[in-house]
């Protein structure tokens, strides 16, 4: 028995020898990651995120430039058939609502998010980006997740909201932002140097968010039974003061010719970092009916938004229609004898990306001044709206061109004023902002004459996006059905 | 946690001090098998008295006795032996397996040995012999096909091949499916056991459910393969070996390749395209690449190349060497061994090279014997990118992307033949692959070092206490280069490629320890008492980090100062701890029925402090019909047994996954701006252990005289609160929600059905064994709204269907499945994505014959698996490039779908008609590139394969002409891995088996790997 006792005596020794347990079991805090970060760590990953779903590869950008025929597709490559063939399904330009939600305004709602006075500044601007970002997606998609979005583990399959319900609430949450700049006490941090996009200046942010309205209002201009309320609402801006953005609105965090931190339009189309060109950019061009019409405008923009072709250097520029199968057997069409894409737009890896140019909200101004939403000369509006684009892509002075005694160029020489406000908008925005332009088409029906590719089985283009993948495999129980994306148009076109 | 250890040790010491003064004159030895391994429960009695006792774990016993005394030994299935006791006070021998056997002894979990009839589960062995019939290089490969409800899974045919190790199928969605590893008693790792020299490795019992694991806490669920490693008798001369594998690989098949139409697009000849667009082959001249500067280009006729992709490939050698060495004086043994393998692989600049050596041995000193298992491992990797040039593509895209009449091999010489160089090779989209095997390069070297030190005293002879310490240290460096590419041409060329070399190191400590105490009793006459009582812990440590330098400054310099720019670097920690307790008591009555109950309570570092801890109880029923009644006996029935068992196990979180995470975002900082990202997963605060709750049945049965064998089992699994990264809604904000939801259901049956058909001591022996496994897992439940998960491409977890399951764009169809087409262009339009089939098979079957006569050895391993589905990548991207069979099967016209339909309705009434005149337009190539490509469904095919996994045939030259020699051994033989393979007409791409990962998302495979390869060679064994 004596063995016995000894026997269980190690046993529990033993066992003691294990029992200090909870510190040995205390080893599960990440050391490489932390659980929790402050809001001017978060703020600049947002607002790289809302350059990037504009400017990566392939998001809204290059998808606008596509559909409004800005751009097309050179020799020796078949990079955008399915922008060709219009063929919006599941997959098509998904990354737009999958970045926009798991990336861009994910990180924009842990922004806002943040508790107590002192971050009164940095949750103003999340709930301005968010606007900003919802607008997009709406007029994309249509009815998209708003109300129960963005609560991570509390909801993981939230319902879609009525698009024009989630448009007015935009308004609303706009508003709020505002106040809530207005109201920040003097505990509120105001951003530095990360806000990248305007440096900590909170009377910025409040333009920019009555330029957010402007565009919201203004999408809705068509729509009989919404004028008194955006006439209310332009009231609203106008009282509130701030006024416009007076700058193209612009990220940048110090972009670099470095792996990964070029600016990412640049990363996406211009050289590689060690100076190599890149078959994107290759494959990218003109079209043939835009260097038609910049030649028929006498457009000098031309020149900044299209290289000319390497050789020969006399043909001037050169673009080649959508949808192209079988390219001419000369190679005349190969990148060294095309037009691609020009310093105004591509100019270097540090390039600023220009999420709201100066130019559009000079064109909202002016339409909302043609349409009395606001008080305004329109025409002097539409003019330096034109002013504002030549210099955004350094074109010169713009007297001469708007000038010109050419329908849609000239005002007085043009008969539909609106028609010349978004002609002249769908030039400023070529390759900086396609995506608004393709939205101004699906709305106005401007530029009347752009094309359909040549693949096209479709008499127009498409006037949204199919829903994607992910919320067919991930949410199918709120996912409305698929709209047909050549004519179910989004609310604000009806 | 080292002071805690020599602790333990001091305690040991002081007991051993202690029994040392034992008064009593007494006859003790230790009692072995065959093989030299200890035989616990052999029964010791004094003959003609009722004095008597039964061998300890370790084989040992100790008895009272006076000289002159017959002890008789007597154990199931060996013969019994009488011995007179005489002077000495020592009697240890090897017991002779009777004739007759019919039972025998399993090693179950934490090396405690049992004897088979009184487990309640099932579980099967393989001895060296059958394990390394073909030298394979890892153990794993030779274990396919040879054990019932083991799935291996070989991924890849690299010179490093890895596999994936499955008992009966799937449990989780989320967590590790694979087989739990235990070597020489301590649990291990797979790498660990991929490292293993297979010549070290004595045999692999193989715990398939588990409750036979339970023992093992929350690693226990996926079975466990318990690995013992060779080791010398006692008493045995010394002996030293040689075994010496020559082996050579070629590819096996190559996919089947359209060979009427060549480099072009949309029917145009284009001398610089990667695809087969162009028009149909004519045999005339034409210009092949770009025109020079000088006006100059390289031409070719226009024609098919025969095996023009199959001549990239070279035929590989792989050269295995071993030697060891044996033996064991009076109280102690040892095994010694040195092992080396080279191997060059099928694809040029290759290599792979590894040194393993292993010393084993244990001393018995009086009734405590010390044993050391230490292996020491180290490999040198020099392989090809694996993702390469300016689209980060893998090597075998490159190949496949070269059109039907280009003779790749023409374009070795990239440095001094202009066509081949990186301004001149013909591909305009594609780097010369020549010139990605010289420039891109991904090397490691890692050194593993495994140490086991075990501890056993016998206290008394009904109890045994076991302390059992291991190490398990890997530590590795790697460095991986990527060459520029730059061009001077005018015309199209591919991307520029940018340099960068990586420099990484990796390590990776793994610390267990065991304590256990085991009695046996005898109750009464009729009961006997088995008693476990323990306590484990586990820590897992690792550190990895890499730092990368971009744009190299100075060309084939590989160091990070050679970098311009910022330098990229991480480095990742992690680590984890648990420790349990456990008990395990089997009950018999006389020798037909044994009840066994066991439990542990587990503590661990992942989980919720407040909820860390779990207990897993087992309970198991043995009953030994054919001792229940042994009239059965009188028959053809040596032995027939019936088992029944359950137990509940559970798994724990992963490390760190208890909270939400920031991280630093990808391009940041930029200079003085830091930034951090919101976690895309959310964590659920309720988050606990997943719940796998097992029952299985099974039969074992043996036949005139053990020369049938039968051993089946059903089980069902019942898996609960599963711990997976749901794929929520993205709207949600987040792209995983890591939470415990719904229920899934494995249904498992096995067996293996082995017969020594033909047996004589000197003539001819045939033994056959057919193994048959069968696993299912379905997704009955996943909750929270979400109906799927998504494991990675196109795998996924769907609610209601087989797991894991291929879900991809399909064909829209009306009721009737017809084909809904494009009423304008006749193209078929793109569905959603759907659930297509499952990716793990209805059964594997496989068969092993082995046939010998007088020296002549002859045996092979087939294998079958049916009823699952693969996802062709290779298919995919064979349809772009025109080089798919069926991109020419409608001659490359527009054509009418057949049995197709329109929609001549709405969307949501929809009215379809047959179509019988719409033709496909762009039937010429865009129909293929650009919605048959895109329907992905067209590229779910049939995995089925059956494979002639191994061919050995050996030669034992007889004892009398060696024995001149010197030696004590030699053979001679000639093997062969896959040899043949079968694969069903749709499947003409690759190998089914092989897959990207090696995660739960199973069924994706195809250009990330080489094609498929079989080997065949000869090897030499001598002993002296």
């Amino acid at each position: 028995m004596k063995r016995i006792k000894n026997i269980i005596t190690v046993l529990f020794v033993s066992i003691g020898l294990f029992s200090c347990s909870d510190s040995y079991l205390d080893v599960n805090e990440d050391p490489n990651n932390p659980t929790e970060v402050g809001a001017e760590l978060m703020l600049p990953v947002a607002q790289v995120y809302s350059a990037n779903t504009q400017f990566a590869n392939r998001y809204t950008n290059t998808l606008g430039n596509m559909l409004m025929y800005n751009w097309s597709q050179s020799d020796g490559f078949s990079w955008y058939y399915d922008e060709f063939e219009y063929q919006v399904n599941a997959t098509f330009y998904d990354r737009i609502f999958d970045y926009s939600y798991g990336n861009t305004l994910k990180q924009y709602q842990a922004l806002a998010n943040l508790e107590g006075a002192e971050n009164a500044n940095y949750v103003a601007i999340a709930e301005i980006m968010k606007a900003f970002h919802m607008q997009i997606l709406v007029d994309a998609y249509g009815d998209v997740p708003y109300s129960e979005a963005l609560q991570r583990g509390d909801n993981p399959t939230p319902g879609y909201d009525d698009a024009e319900t989630i448009y007015d609430d935009l308004i609303v949450k706009l508003t709020n932002a505002i106040a809530m700049i207005n109201n920040a006490d003097e505990t509120a941090v105001i951003p530095g140097e990360d806000d990248i996009m305007f440096g900590g200046n909170m009377t910025s942010w409040k333009q920019f968010a009555n330029t957010v309205k402007l565009r919201i209002l203004v999408r809705q201009s068509g729509m009989a039974s919404k004028q008194a309320y955006i006439t209310t609402e332009m009231n609203a801006i106008m009282n509130e003061g701030s006024g416009f953005i007076t700058n193209n609105v612009a990220v940048n965090p110090g972009y670099l010719n470095e792996e990964g931190k070029q600016s990412p339009f640049y990363a996406a189309y211009g050289l590689t970092v060690a100076g190599e060109t890149q078959n994107n950019g290759q494959a990218t061009c003109a079209s043939d009916y835009v260097v038609q019409k910049l030649i028929n405008f006498n457009d000098p923009r031309i020149d900044r938004l299209y290289t000319l072709p390497v050789e020969p250097l006399t043909i001037g520029h050169v673009g080649i229609p959508q949808g192209v199968l079988n390219y001419p057997a000369d190679d005349s069409w190969e990148p060294e004898h095309v037009s691609l894409l020009g310093p105004g737009v591509l100019s270097s890896p540090q390039q600023d990306a220009t999420i709201f140019t100066l130019d559009e909200a000079l064109f909202l101004q002016a339409e909302a001044a043609q349409r009395n939403l606001m008080t305004g000369d329109a025409q002097s509006l539409y003019e330096s709206a034109i002013t504002a684009s030549f210099n955004f892509l350094g074109a010169g002075d713009a007297s001469a061109y708007y000038s010109q005694s050419i329908e849609n160029v000239g005002w007085n020489a043009s008969s539909d004023k609106i028609e010349a406000i978004i002609t002249q908008k769908w030039i400023a925005l070529n390759g900086t902002n396609g995506f608004e332009s393709w939205i101004e088409y699906n709305r106005t029906g401007f530029p009347s004459d752009v094309p359909v590719s040549m693949l096209a089985t479709t008499p127009d283009r498409p006037v949204r996006l199919a829903y994607p993948n992910s919320e067919v495999t991930s949410n199918s129980g709120n996912l409305p059905n698929q709209p047909d994306v050549f004519n179910t148009k989004i609310f604000w076109a009806n | 946690m080292k002071t805690k250890f020599s602790g333990i040790l001091t305690l040991f010491l002081a007991f051993v001090v202690q029994l040392s003064f034992a008064q009593e004159k007494q006859i003790s030895g230790t009692i072995s098998d065959e093989n030299g391994l200890p035989l616990p429960g052999v029964n010791v009695i004094v003959k003609g008295t009722t004095n008597g006792t039964q061998t300890d774990f370790d084989g040992n016993y100790s008895i009272t006795a006076n000289q002159g005394d017959v002890l008789s030994y007597s154990f199931v299935g060996y013969a019994t032996k009488e011995m007179t006791v005489g002077a000495s006070n020592t009697m240890s021998f090897a017991m002779d397996p009777d004739v007759q056997a019919i039972d025998e002894v399993v090693i179950t979990a934490l090396g405690i040995k049992r004897e088979k009839k009184e487990i309640a589960y099932q579980a099967e062995a393989i001895e060296s012999e059958k394990l390394s019939t073909v030298n394979p290089t890892t153990a794993a490969q030779g274990l396919v096909g040879k054990i019932s409800g083991l799935q291996i899974n070989v991924q890849d045919n690299g010179v490093n091949p890895s596999s994936q190790i499955l008992l009966r199928g799937l449990r989780s969605i989320g967590q590790n499916n694979s087989a739990l590893i235990v070597i020489d008693g301590s649990r291990a790792t797979q790498g660990a056991f991929d490292d293993l020299n297979p010549n070290d490795i004595e045999n692999i019992n193989v715990l398939k459910g588990s409750t036979a694991a339970a023992l093992y806490g929350s690693d226990a669920a996926n079975g466990a393969l318990i690995v013992t490693t060779k080791r010398g008798k006692e008493n045995s001369k010394f002996t030293v070996g040689v075994r010496s594998t020559t082996t050579f690989t070629q590819v096996a098949y190559m996919p089947d390749f359209q060979t009427e139409y060549g480099t072009g697009w949309q029917g145009d000849y284009d001398p610089i395209e990667n695809t087969n667009w162009g028009p149909r082959f004519d045999g005339v001249p034409r210009q092949v690449g770009p025109t020079f500067d000088d006006g100059t280009y390289q031409t070719l006729p226009y024609a098919p190349v025969d095996d023009n992709l199959l001549n990239f490939y070279q035929t590989g050698v792989n050269l295995q060497n071993n030697v060891y060495f044996t033996g064991g004086g009076k109280n102690s043994s040892f095994y010694m061994s040195l092992g080396h393998q080279d191997t060059e692989g099928i694809i040029k600049n290759d290599d792979y090279e590894r040194t393993t050596v292993r010393v084993n041995a244990s001393q018995r000193l009086g009734n405590l014997e010390l044993s050391l298992n230490s292996s020491f491992f180290r490999d040198n990797t020099n392989v090809v990118g694996s993702t390469i040039g300016s689209q980060d593509r893998p090597l075998y895209w490159f190949v496949l992307n070269t059109p039907a009449n280009i003779p790749l091999e023409n374009y070795q010489d990239w440095r001094n033949d202009l066509y081949a160089s990186p301004d001149g090779y013909f591909n305009g989209y594609y780097q010369n692959p020549y010139w990605a095997i010289d420039t891109n390069r991904n090397t490691d070297r890692t050194n593993r070092l495994n140490g086991n030190i075990q501890a056993s005293w016998d206290v008394a002879d009904w109890l045994n206490i076991t302390g059992r310490f291991s190490l398990n240290r890997a530590t590795g460096t790697g460095k991986n280069w990527r060459a520029e590419q730059n061009y001077t041409g005018a015309y199209t060329r591919p991307d520029a490629v940018s340099s960068f070399v990586t420099d990484s190191e990796f390590q990776s400590t793994i610390y267990t320890s065991d304590l256990l105490a085991t009695g046996n009793f005898t109750l009464f006459e009729d009961f006997s008492l088995k008693t476990i009582l323990g306590a484990t812990s586990y820590n897992q440590r690792y550190r990895q980090s890499s730092i990368t330098a971009n744009n190299l400054s100075i060309l084939g310099f590989y160091d990070i100062s050679n970098g311009t720019g910022e330098l990229q670097g991480t480095v990742d920690e992690q680590e984890k701890r648990t420790y349990g307790f456990f008990a395990d008591v089997t009950l018999g009555y006389r020798d037909f029925i044994y009840l066994n109950a066991s439990g542990r309570q587990d503590y661990t570092s992942t989980l919720n402090p407040d909820d860390n801890s779990y207990f897993y109880p087992a309970i198991g029923l043995s009953f030994v019909v054919s001792e229940a009644f042994p009239s059965i006996k009188e028959g053809p029935i040596d032995l027939l047994k019936i088992s029944a068992n359950n137990s509940t196990v559970y798994n724990d979180l992963p490390i760190y996954q208890i909270n939400e995470r920031y991280a630093q975002s990808g391009s940041f900082p930029f200079g003085t701006i830091n930034g951090f990202f919101a976690p895309g997963t959310f964590v659920d605060p309720d988050i606990k252990k997943e719940k796998i709750n097992s029952t299985e049945i099974n039969l074992n049965l043996s036949m005139f005289t053990g020369r049938l064998t039968l051993d089946g089992s059903y089980a069902k699994t019942m898996i609960t609160d599963n711990i997976v990264n749901t794929t929520p809604s993205v709207a949600s904000g987040g792209t995983n929600f890591l939470t415990n939801i719904g229920e899934l259901e494995n249904n498992a049956f096995d067996f293996t059905l082995a017969g020594d058909i033909l047996r004589s001591d000197n003539g001819l022996n045939w033994n056959s064994a057919l193994t048959f496994s069968s696993a299912e897992t379905t997704v009955n439940k996943i909750g929270n709204g979400v109906t799927s998960v998504n494991l990675g491409s196109n795998i996924y977890a769907i609610e209601g269907e087989v797991f894991p399951q291929i879900q991809a764009t399909s064909y829209v169809r009306d009721p009737q499945g017809r084909i809904v087409v494009d009423a304008t262009n006749g193209r078929p339009l793109i569905g959603d994505l759907k659930p297509l089939g499952k990716t793990t098979p209805d059964y594997v079957i496989g068969w092993t014959n082995s046939l010998s006569y007088k020296g002549f050895n002859l045996s092979g391993t087939l294998d079958y698996r049916t009823g699952h589905v693969y996802y062709s990548q290779l298919a995919d991207a064979m349809e772009f490039t025109g080089r798919s069979v069926e991109s020419v099967s409608t001659n490359r016209q527009d054509f009418v779908m057949p049995n197709s339909v329109i929609n001549v309705g709405t969307a949501e009434n929809p009215q379809y008609v047959a179509n019988n005149n719409i033709p496909v337009t762009g039937g010429r190539q865009s129909y293929w590139t650009d919605t048959y490509n895109d329907i992905k469904e067209n590229y779910v095919r049939d995995a089925t394969a059956v494979k002639l996994r191994e061919i050995a045939l050996s030669y034992d030259l007889p004892s009398k002409l060696i024995e001149n020699l010197k030696l004590s051994k030699v053979s001679i033989g000639v093997v062969g891995r896959n040899l043949i393979t079968w694969l069903p007409e749709e499947n003409r791409f690759s190998d089914p088996e092989f897959n990207n990962t090696n995660s739960n998302a199973i069924g994706t495979g195809g250009y990330f790997q080489s094609p498929p390869t079989r080997s065949y060679g000869f090897n030499v064994n001598i002993e002296f």
